[in-house]
């Protein structure tokens, strides 16, 4: 009964958000806040991809931002030094960001806990700093491309106005969630969910963790890599800051805020916190710190973050609503 | 009869401390062995390695004639080989049905969720979190995932140790039953001679890691 409940109440909810942010174009012209909504949508589709990895499946991956940015340089050096169109621009993207989630699900696999914190941390900065450190390409008109600075995409339009580009991200948000939730009811999402309530109880099941483990990392990473591909089209420059170690700590603190594992939870929190920082203009060095003190104190306190407070909440609830 | 797994020489170290020395046994098909030692001597790693969960230092073991001593427990598991632990490591947030959806081959429909869960006693029970389920549900939960692979051989570590006398009973008809209507072949670690002796017929004695003894009941 209370997982009915709890269904029709988390429908109602996403149908009224869904009306709520399809209306607000229409009373909210200013193009900044649209901007900034529409990054909102493609950081909480971000916060989600990570939680396939991360929550569902237990693995703390700290070089998430390496997917992320794989597709962004794929995207945009496609685009503009081999002259693809952007969408299949974008799809090498997402297979490129795929193929190295499978790459790295290879390398954790074997690994347990703090292991798999440290060699996915180590992974993610070697590529942070390898397109940090290098201005590897040469542009038309004397422009260094690589380096802090990037490399530009190239799309067939000129300008896109902040209205399209909000539905845009928010299409894009509601497809990558429905996929999220498809891979969270399905057979792999109760392994993945399995492996991380005990690796063991797994194993003893028949279960192949290994297996399970790269798969996890390639959908995250696949999914990561779309959110990548959507945002260079919408900012224009694939920059290092794609691959940075802060893009990873956000996906994961996001998430630890809404509740790991929900889906749901990571993708409202990330909007949310997004929306306060950008609100209250909060510097990248201030936020990092923010970033660890909620990991600590959601950890040891709300250890199910927001989806797991409005669990218990509904339970007291139903409990309550119980005839004695 | 050929034997359903045969172990041959397993030696087993642990930081240079020998726990078993040189262990053979074989079970017959649908045979009810039980293994009675004092603690520590070797019981749990005679399991854990019958089971897959780690790797002798030396010897083999083969199940239906097939070499399997460096299969690893998920594999051992397809095979048909399932096992209990001392200690039930439940999924904190999977539901009873989930955990068994889990261990369950594909595709795992849900009239077999339901006369597994229905077998074990726990389908009233289906939809809570493992986590929050009683010791004698636990055991009972555990037993339902080495049954679901639909074994030929069960491993179970003291599956009746801290259970209450009616789910001791429950659980050892149970695995009566599994053994008796399904053919399924078990070793039986415990410390309790009187429950060996009604649920097997023939017990082996641990000490210091070897077989010290075996008697026929």
């Amino acid at each position: 009964m209370v997982r009915n409940n709890a269904f029709r109440e988390t429908t109602y909810a996403l149908a009224a958000s869904a009306g709520a942010l399809l209306l607000l174009p229409l009373a909210v012209r200013d193009p900044f806040l649209l901007d900034v909504l529409t990054t909102g949508f493609l950081l909480s589709a971000f916060a989600g991809s990570w939680d396939i990895v991360g929550g569902m499946a237990g693995q703390l991956s700290l070089c998430h931002a390496l997917f992320f940015g794989a597709a962004t340089y794929a995207c945009a050096c496609l685009s503009t030094l081999f002259h693809w169109p952007i969408l299949l621009a974008g799809a090498a993207g997402v297979l490129l960001a795929g193929l190295a989630g499978a790459a790295v699900g290879a390398l954790a696999a074997p690994l347990r806990g703090p292991f798999v914190a440290v060699l996915t941390l180590a992974l993610g900065e070697a590529a942070h700093e390898l397109v940090l450190g290098n201005v590897f390409l040469a542009g038309p008109g004397g422009y260094a491309w690589g380096g802090e600075g990037g490399i530009p995409v190239t799309v067939p339009w000129t300008a896109v106005s902040p209205a399209a580009a909000y539905y845009a991200a928010l299409a894009f948000l509601a497809a990558s969630v429905g996929t999220m939730l498809l891979v969270r009811r399905s057979r792999q999402g109760l392994m993945l969910r399995a492996l991380e309530g005990s690796e063991l109880t797994a194993r003893a099941s028949g279960v192949d963790v290994a297996m399970h483990k790269r798969r996890a990392f390639t959908i995250a990473a696949a999914i990561a890599g779309a959110v990548g591909a959507a945002y260079v089209v919408h900012v224009g420059r694939a920059t290092a800051n794609d691959f940075s170690l802060e893009l990873s700590f956000q996906a994961a603190t996001f998430a630890a805020v809404g509740g790991r594992g929900s889906v749901l939870g990571p993708v409202f929190a990330a909007f949310l916190l997004h929306l306060l920082f950008q609100g209250f203009d909060v510097p990248p060095g201030t936020r990092i710190l923010f970033y660890a003190l909620a990991l600590m104190l959601i950890l040891r306190f709300f250890p199910g973050g927001i989806a797991g407070g409005v669990r218990r909440l509904r339970e007291r609830r139903a409990g309550r609503a119980e005839p004695r | 009869m050929n034997p359903l797994i045969e172990v041959h020489g397993i030696s087993k170290s642990f930081d240079g401390t020998a726990v078993l020395s040189g262990v053979s046994l074989s079970i017959a098909p649908g045979e009810a062995v039980g293994l009675f030692g004092a603690n520590g001597s070797g019981k749990t790693t005679l399991v854990n390695i019958l089971s897959g969960l780690i790797a002798p230092d030396a010897g083999t073991v083969a199940f239906e004639g097939r070499d399997i001593t460096r299969l690893p427990i998920d594999a051992r598991y397809r095979l048909g080989i399932s096992r209990t632990f001392q200690i039930p490591r439940p999924y904190p947030v999977l539901t009873v049905r989930d955990a068994v959806r889990v261990a369950l081959p594909a595709p795992a429909d849900e009239p077999a969720v339901e006369t597994l869960l229905a077998r074990v006693g726990l389908s009233g029970q289906r939809n809570f979190p493992c986590a929050r389920l009683s010791q004698g549900c636990l055991r009972r939960l555990d037993f339902a995932l080495a049954l679901a692979c639909r074994p030929k051989l069960m491993v179970l570590d003291e599956v009746f140790s801290a259970l209450s006398m009616t789910d001791e009973e429950e659980l050892a008809a149970l695995l009566r039953a599994a053994n008796l209507e399904d053919r399924a072949a078990f070793l039986l670690v415990s410390h309790n001679p009187p429950l060996l002796k009604s649920l097997c017929s023939r017990i082996l004695r641990l000490e210091g890691g070897r077989i010290a003894g075996e008697r026929a009941v």
